[in-house]
């Protein structure tokens, strides 16, 4: 009987070409998919470029999971449909009558269900397997096929995803007999995994992680998170430990909640439903049999008109919106959902484990995004589709749709009703926003804000979404492919761009974000996101009309009727206000369509690659060639905020440092309006309007030693609503000179830098830096390459109630025509590198010896002053005291408002501070594992004032280690001087971490620390993680005065301008003999270690004492650029152990190294729990296996091998143990 | 008032022809449908209630064109489908007033005063506040009739609505029917023939979406009058008899000998008597006549 229900229900399924829609949509999408990402489409778009195959396992695991995602959306369709059409058909009464078992007839159905959806998903691992060798895709982003790379993701993820997804939506739909609780189960476990993620994501154990995260991928990333871009290409999936657990667990969960749902079943037929009050049971006798009676109805009058109707659709729309908001699917939702954005608030934006302000402005930006994408819209699908076809699925249609009322009432209603949702669910992003701020004791609730962010902006881009799925609805029959159409629309528009489609004029419902912050409320944009969702909302308002028309009544007929019906019933009224929407749809269109494609000219990402190619050939022949660098610049800028302007004039003085006679200055400018004139005749002999590259020819050349002076003269065009520019801001304004001013002449930073790319461009092979040995490559500072050391000068005006800031000292303030003007001026040469900033501050000053420290900072951010103030003065002490003095008279420190990933940069005596990069931090001082990072950034930017701004290196490999790798270092002394080194345990860890995850994502090739290429993840993570263990080993004193030696050596040096390889000959020095391997593997070299702690126990000693037994695993390896690891060394030397269990020997380059061994107890210092070492020593290690036996003073609570992470180990959490109490 | 069906067909998309053009016309008063089960009887009152649009032919009630403007039919039409379900978690109040809303009765009195009588016409005063989707098949058919007096109609279909119903059920609802059929039109369908002959006073016979007959159901039984002959026969002749003679009917006696009623201007032969016509025969014999017509 199994078999026979099994069987039908397949070809039940086989028979529906809903079957067949879903399948061929997923595999027609994933193959156009895989096509892109393999270069299929790289002749209209940007070129693909990536080191990790497309078709590794990895890389096939997300693939084909994103998939599976919208997967889970058929399964109420498929699961539940199979169970749930019994009901809906009534057949069930029949059906269950027949002589077979609940085992047989349930299993049958979740069996069909399951199989027919494995089939359908099957569609994305054959799409993938397809797409990747589509004509026109790129062979070098693909590796060999291997079929078990597509198997083991679908076998190990998806089938196992499904089975468990499946049961949870077999049961619900099977107790509630309601496909649409199907989805909402779909719906809130992907709210859950969300709320899972984010909270397994802030917690210490990786482990516990695994566990959790029902879907497996928290378990497989475990493993392969850290995998380097030629592990990624090579390897197949982990299968093993968590993964297997992971798998079994959640599959097997699946498997529990239907044999759950096959003990509570039965063949009754009323489905289950919550009863919370129990009604007493009443008797009812029908009386009035049969009688006659005289039927006299009262008179009542009829109103067809508009009042009347529109009266009714209010009506109408309420009993909608009453019937979603009592229902369970909705209850939970928002319950769920809450409980989502309150861990997503909380959580976003931590940084070193510590959070920021609960600020309304953050709570908003927060939660409403995520929680838009990941429930609002879903929601309004769904309940899109549940409310237009609720009379269908309820079976009153026929009584409903006879009366005389139009279409247009009960669209309007169900549009009314989608809205009321969509309001109760934005709210619910307030109500837990100030759930968080009272928690947080924040109570200055700005319900205004709220209110604006929700229900003035973010409200119109869901209503354009709800009048997109009520057509939608309108003309798909079925709701649940409606919904899954709307899904599949919805997410793949955000998809357009790698198509090529990037203008948001033809991506339904996108548009410029307008987004809130304290500083600059909504900014520029919000004008601009009104015009997009008007744009949008006409064309849905003209789909909405289309949808009144075309809207079904009756019964159920084939397309050409329902066109004819459509046509015909598409009423003049309508006709004209369809033609109003249409017609300012088209217009707006047409417009933003003129304004950035005709009248100003669109450059599409494929024409941006390209005309970097261009630039290149045209203009590298000049890269070499001597060129006039600025000694002088004289700024006069115009800050207008009212109405977002400026115009500033720069005079530069220009002097021939060459020893050759300069005939011509090029410059290379932006395309601002602007005006170039020298102070000696000059031609124009080129002008390229285009790259904007002039070239001026001087008709009395340039001697060396000779000085010209060019005055530049630079405007904004006029901002208007579609074009504004970027560079000043009503308040918060932030300009970089560089993005005003010319440079002279070529830079390569325009030059691609993907070699892969370049060499379908014919151009040659680059390295992304030049090599510090070659000494010709030494003329210029990272920071510069039109000048060396420069006088600064500047005046600024800005409007009376702003204060404007550049680096220098303040010569001058004062008031003309009601605008305010500051004139500094810098009192010894600084790098050719500033800002000018502008906003409404509050001021807070205070000195350290004799230097000037100075805040400015948006008026309620002043929680975390008094943290940068400390920073500032205890960087200034132990730098002065340690490296050389402070070469300035002042500090000052000045906040910007959050934008992109900045959250400091330090001009000379000038550092301007993202608002979310400190200043709205909030630091538990109770909680150990909390960084203060406004107090440690504040000392990485102070440091800059050395590391950078007194030694600055030549723009070569390796260069950044002297900036960023050294302020890096300086600021974690300054923190472990202040705090200890708890925190730096925290900042270590976290140091590492993103250092191995940065190598695992490097596009290109991951260098050793002296030789990194601007590479982030090296110089701030690694180069910390390393000077701050080669300082350990060889001692702070030691390390700073050979970091001193070399800063006294390259202290505001003209070119050459020094190396890192020049700062490694001072570590070298530094060093001893038994420590000299450090440097090698630290700074010239890639090296990992692979550390545990294999067992370990203690006993009690006679003498009170413990001796402590450790048994530990050593292992050091290198890698090369690709993360291949090497174990060998130049002699081809290796060491090999062959532990129990494991098939492979563990492998090692020979050992004589010197690493941590501490054992520690868990104490309370001053009702803290604090971690206090009893022993810490480093030892040498010769061999892979090691025993070690330690005595310490009382009991061990902990034991580790490099217990500190100053070593970088890829799995950091063995190297600790808690070991056990052994008697004898 | 007069509605009047001309032409009128309809296929649907799995090529069963529901309607064959079907020309009627019907006045005030009940009108019975009379017909088996897939007679086209549902698909022609739904081509009526303007749920469904023919393939061809029209419909008028009086001088509209009820397809040309369906708003302005739909303000005095009661429809009553076969079968129908609820929104669920509404009680039958709360579902009245919905409908009265839909039917355009804007004024809260009225529509609070209308609901309340149609609940008291139907009987469900006592249980309005409750749901509908939990009453009895008779309490939700009596629902059905209380939703379609709401806007006082003039042409009222009402699709089998008596099927499932018990008698005393069946009774009142007939009752409420014609009380409120007077002066409207009440087209009415049902295989039973009882349902027609109590209480229509027109009535047509449908099968394969053709019309057979249409006459008033006296006139029916007035042009067979005389012509119903029955006799007693045992079970195992029944073969014989209905090779020789016209059987139109045969039903089973507690003795299990079979009656066999048959049709003919004079007695067919040997025990046979003759009996007093009624609706059934008529009913029988025109289905009967249909078939062997479409057979030979």
């Amino acid at each position: 009987m199994l078999l026979k229900i099994f069987k039908f229900e397949i070809k039940y399924w086989f028979n529906n070409p809903l079957f067949y829609v879903y399948f061929g949509v997923l595999f027609a999408v994933s193959t156009l998919f895989m096509g892109m990402v393999s270069g299929m489409l790289d002749g209209v778009t940007a070129t693909q470029s990536s080191s990790a195959y497309q078709n590794s396992a990895v890389s096939l695991i997300g693939f084909i999971n994103e998939f599976t995602v919208l997967g889970f959306f058929l399964l109420p369709s498929i699961i539940g449909g199979t169970i749930n059409k019994d009901f809906s058909s009534n057949t069930s009464n029949m059906l269950y009558s027949y002589p077979f078992t609940k085992l047989h007839y349930l299993l049958g159905k979740y069996l069909s269900g399951l199989v027919i959806t494995i089939i359908v998903l099957s569609a994305v691992m054959f799409g993938a397997m397809v797409g990747g060798y589509l004509p026109g895709t790129n062979p070098e982003l693909l590796g060999e096929f291997r079929l078990l790379n597509y198997l083991q993701p679908f076998v190990l993820y998806v089938i196992p995803n499904l089975i468990f997804v499946g049961g949870i939506v077999f049961a619900v739909v099977t107790f509630s007999r309601n496909i649409a609780s199907g989805f909402v189960a779909v719906l809130v476990l992907l709210l859950v995994q969300g709320i899972a993620q984010t909270v397994l994501g802030n917690i210490d154990s990786k482990e516990i992680g695994t566990f959790l995260d029902p879907f497996g991928a928290a378990a497989n990333t475990y493993y392969t998170q850290y995998w380097t871009p030629t592990e990624q290409n090579e390897n197949l999936l982990p299968f093993e430990g968590y993964v297997i657990f992971n798998r079994l667990l959640w599959g097997g969960l699946g498997l529990l909640i239907f044999f759950g749902v096959l003990k509570g079943f039965s063949f009754t037929h009323s489905p289950f439903t919550f009863n919370f009050k129990k009604k007493k049971g009443e008797r009812i006798i029908n009386t009035n049999f049969g009688s006659m009676i005289k039927i006299k109805l009262p008179k009542i009058s009829f109103d067809y008109g508009f009042v009347s109707n529109f009266k009714a659709a209010l009506r109408l729309s309420f009993i909608d919106f009453k019937y979603v908001i009592t229902g369970w699917p909705f209850i939970i939702i928002i319950a769920i959902g809450l409980l989502f954005l309150i861990a997503v608030i909380s959580v976003t934006g931590q940084l070193f484990g510590t959070s920021l302000q609960p600020v309304t402005w953050l709570m908003l930006n927060f939660g409403a995004g995520t929680f838009s994408l990941l429930a609002l819209v879903p929601v309004t699908f769904l309940y899109a589709g549940l409310l237009m076809h609720r009379s269908r699925i309820e079976k009153i249609d026929q009584l409903v749709d006879i009366t005389p009322t139009p279409n247009w009432v009960f669209l309007v209603s169900k549009l009314f009703a989608l809205i009321k949702i969509q309001v109760i669910m934005l709210l619910m992003v307030m109500v837990a926003g100030m759930a968080i701020q009272s928690y947080n004791g924040y109570y200055s609730f700005e319900i205004d804000v709220y209110m604006m962010d929700l229900l003035g902006v973010r409200i119109w881009g869901l209503i354009a979404w709800a009048l997109l799925a009520v057509f939608i609805q309108t003309i798909i029959p079925n709701y649940l492919a409606g919904f899954f159409v709307s899904l599949a629309l919805g997410i793949g528009i955000t998809y357009l761009d790698s198509i090529g489609i990037e203008q948001d004029l033809f991506k339904y419902n996108e548009g410029p974000n307008a987004s809130y912050s304290d500083m600059v409320g909504y900014g520029r944009l919000l004008s601009r996101f009104f015009l997009y969702k008007f744009y949008w909302l006409l064309l849905g308002g003209a789909l909405f009309v289309l949808s009144i028309a075309f809207w079904k009544r009756g019964m159920p007929t084939v397309f050409k009727n329902r066109l004819r019906d459509g046509l015909s019933s598409f009423s003049l009224l309508q006709k004209l206000v369809f033609a109003v929407f249409i017609g300012g749809f088209l217009s707006i269109g047409s417009w933003i369509y003129y304004t950035n494609n005709i009248k100003n000219e669109y450059v599409s990402s494929k024409e941006r690659e390209q005309n970097l190619v261009e630039w290149e050939k045209h203009y590298k022949k000049y890269d070499e060639i001597d060129q006039p660098r600025i000694i002088d610049v004289n700024v006069t800028l115009d800050l207008v905020p009212e109405s977002r302007d400026f115009k500033a004039k720069g005079v530069f003085v220009l002097k021939n440092k060459s020893n050759s006679i300069i005939d011509s200055i090029h410059l290379n400018h932006n395309n601002l309006p602007s005006k170039f004139s020298f102070d000696q005749p000059a031609k124009l002999v080129l002008e390229d309007k285009k790259f904007n590259y002039d070239i001026y020819y001087l008709t009395k050349p340039l001697n060396p030693g000779d000085s010209i002076t060019l005055s530049v003269e630079v405007w904004n065009d006029p901002n208007t609503l579609l074009r504004s520019s970027n560079l000043v801001r009503k308040n918060g304004t932030f300009l970089n000179g560089g993005s005003i001013f010319p440079g002279i002449g070529y830079s390569s930073n325009g030059e691609l830098s993907d070699n892969k790319i370049r060499k379908k461009y014919g151009l040659p092979e680059k390295e992304r830096m030049k090599s510090a040995l070659d000494s010709a490559n030494l003329k210029n500072t990272y920071i510069s390459s039109d000048a060396d050391w420069v006088n600064f000068e500047t005046i600024v005006s800005t409007s009376k109630d702003q204060i404007a800031i550049a680096p220098g000292y303040l010569q001058k303030e004062w008031t003309e025509n009601g605008r305010r003007y500051f004139h500094y001026k810098m009192d010894r040469k600084m790098l050719n590198f500033y800002a000018f900033q502008s906003a409404k501050y509050e001021v807070f000053k205070d000195k350290w010896n004799d230097v000037n420290i100075e805040f400015y900072y948006h008026k309620g951010h002043d929680f975390n002053i008094d943290r940068m103030n400390k920073g500032v003065k205890k960087s200034l002490a132990y730098y002065s005291e340690n490296y050389s003095p402070y070469q300035h008279k002042q500090l000052r420190i000045i906040e910007f408002p959050a934008s992109g990933r900045i959250a400091a940069q330090a001009f000379a005596n000038t550092i301007p501070f993202s608002e979310t990069g400190g200043f709205l931090a909030k630091v538990d001082d109770g909680n150990e594992s909390n960084v203060d990072y406004p107090f440690t950034v504040t000392a990485h930017e102070v440091a800059h004032q050395w590391w950078a701004h007194q030694v600055i290196g030549a723009n070569v490999q390796g260069v950044t280690l002297l900036s960023e790798s050294l302020s890096e270092y300086s600021c974690l002394k300054v923190l472990e001087k202040e705090y200890g080194s708890s925190q730096m345990r925290t900042f270590l860890k976290d140091a590492l971490d993103k250092y191995l995850l940065g190598r695992a994502t490097e596009s290109s090739k991951e260098k050793a620390l002296i030789y990194n290429e601007n590479q982030q993840y090296i110089h701030y993570r690694k180069g910390s993680l390393i000077l701050y263990a080669l300082s350990d080993y060889i001692g702070e004193k030691k390390m700073n005065n050979a970091i001193k030696a070399f800063l006294e050596k390259n202290a505001f040096q003209e070119a050459p301008y020094t190396t890192s390889l020049d700062f490694l000959s001072y570590m070298k020095e530094a060093t001893p003999d038994s420590l000299q391997y450090l440097i090698n593997d630290m700074f010239e070299t890639i090296t990992l270690y692979d550390n545990s702690v294999k067992e370990t126990s203690y006993k009690k000693l006679d003498n009170g004492k413990y001796e402590v037994t450790i048994s530990a695993l050593t292992s050091k390896y290198k890698a090369d650029e690709k993360g291949k690891k090497v174990y060998k060394n130049a002699a081809g030397d290796s060491l090999a152990f062959k532990i129990e269990g494991k098939r492979k020997p563990m492998q090692s380059l020979p050992l004589a190294d010197w690493i941590d061994v501490g054992v520690f107890a868990k104490k309370e210092v001053n009702g803290v729990n604090k971690e206090v070492p009893l022993y810490l020593e480093k030892h040498r290690f010769d061999a892979i296996d090691n025993e070690i036996k330690i005595v310490v003073d009382e009991k061990p609570d902990i034991v580790g091998i490099d217990p500190y992470n100053k070593l970088i180990d890829t799995n950091s959490n063995d190297n600790r143990r808690n070991p056990d109490e052994k008697t004898d | 008032m007069k509605l009047k069906i001309s032409n009128l067909s309809k296929t649907y998309k799995n090529g069963v022809k529901a309607i064959g053009g079907v020309s009627l016309e019907i006045s005030s008063g009940m009108f019975g449908l009379l017909g088996p089960n897939g007679a086209g009887k549902s698909s022609l009152m739904r081509t009526i209630a303007t749920l469904q649009s023919p393939d061809q032919g029209t419909i008028h009630l009086d001088d509209d064109d009820i397809h040309e403007n369906k708003m302005e039919f739909r303000k005095r039409l009661g429809y009553l489908p076969q079968e129908f379900g609820v929104y669920s978690k509404m009680s039958a109040e709360d579902l009245l007033q919905y409908f009265a809303v839909l039917k355009g009765v804007s004024n809260r009195s009225e529509r609070n005063a209308i609901v309340k009588k149609a609940l008291e016409v139907t009987n469900l005063y006592k249980v309005r506040k409750k749901h509908v989707a939990k009453y009895s098949g008779g309490m939700k058919q009596r629902f059905g009739i209380a939703q379609l007096l709401l806007n006082d109609p003039r042409l009222i279909i009402v699709d089998e609505p008596t099927a499932g119903l018990d008698p005393t059920e069946r009774q009142r609802f007939l009752n409420v029917l014609r009380e409120i059929g007077t002066d409207n039109i009440v087209i009415f369908s049902t295989h039973i023939v009882d349902d027609v002959k109590e209480l229509c006073t027109d009535m047509a016979i449908l099968n394969g979406g053709k019309i057979l007959t249409h006459q008033t159901p006296v006139e029916a039984v007035r042009n067979l009058k005389g012509q119903i002959w029955n006799k007693i026969i045992q079970r195992d002749d029944l073969e014989v008899e209905e090779q020789k003679y016209k059987v139109i009917s045969s039903s089973f006696n507690q003795d299990n000998t079979v009656n066999i009623r048959v049709q003919g201007p004079e007695s067919p032969g040997v025990g046979f008597t003759q009996e007093e016509t009624n609706l059934e025969d008529v009913y029988f014999h025109t289905l009967l006549e249909e078939s062997t017509i479409s057979k030979s």
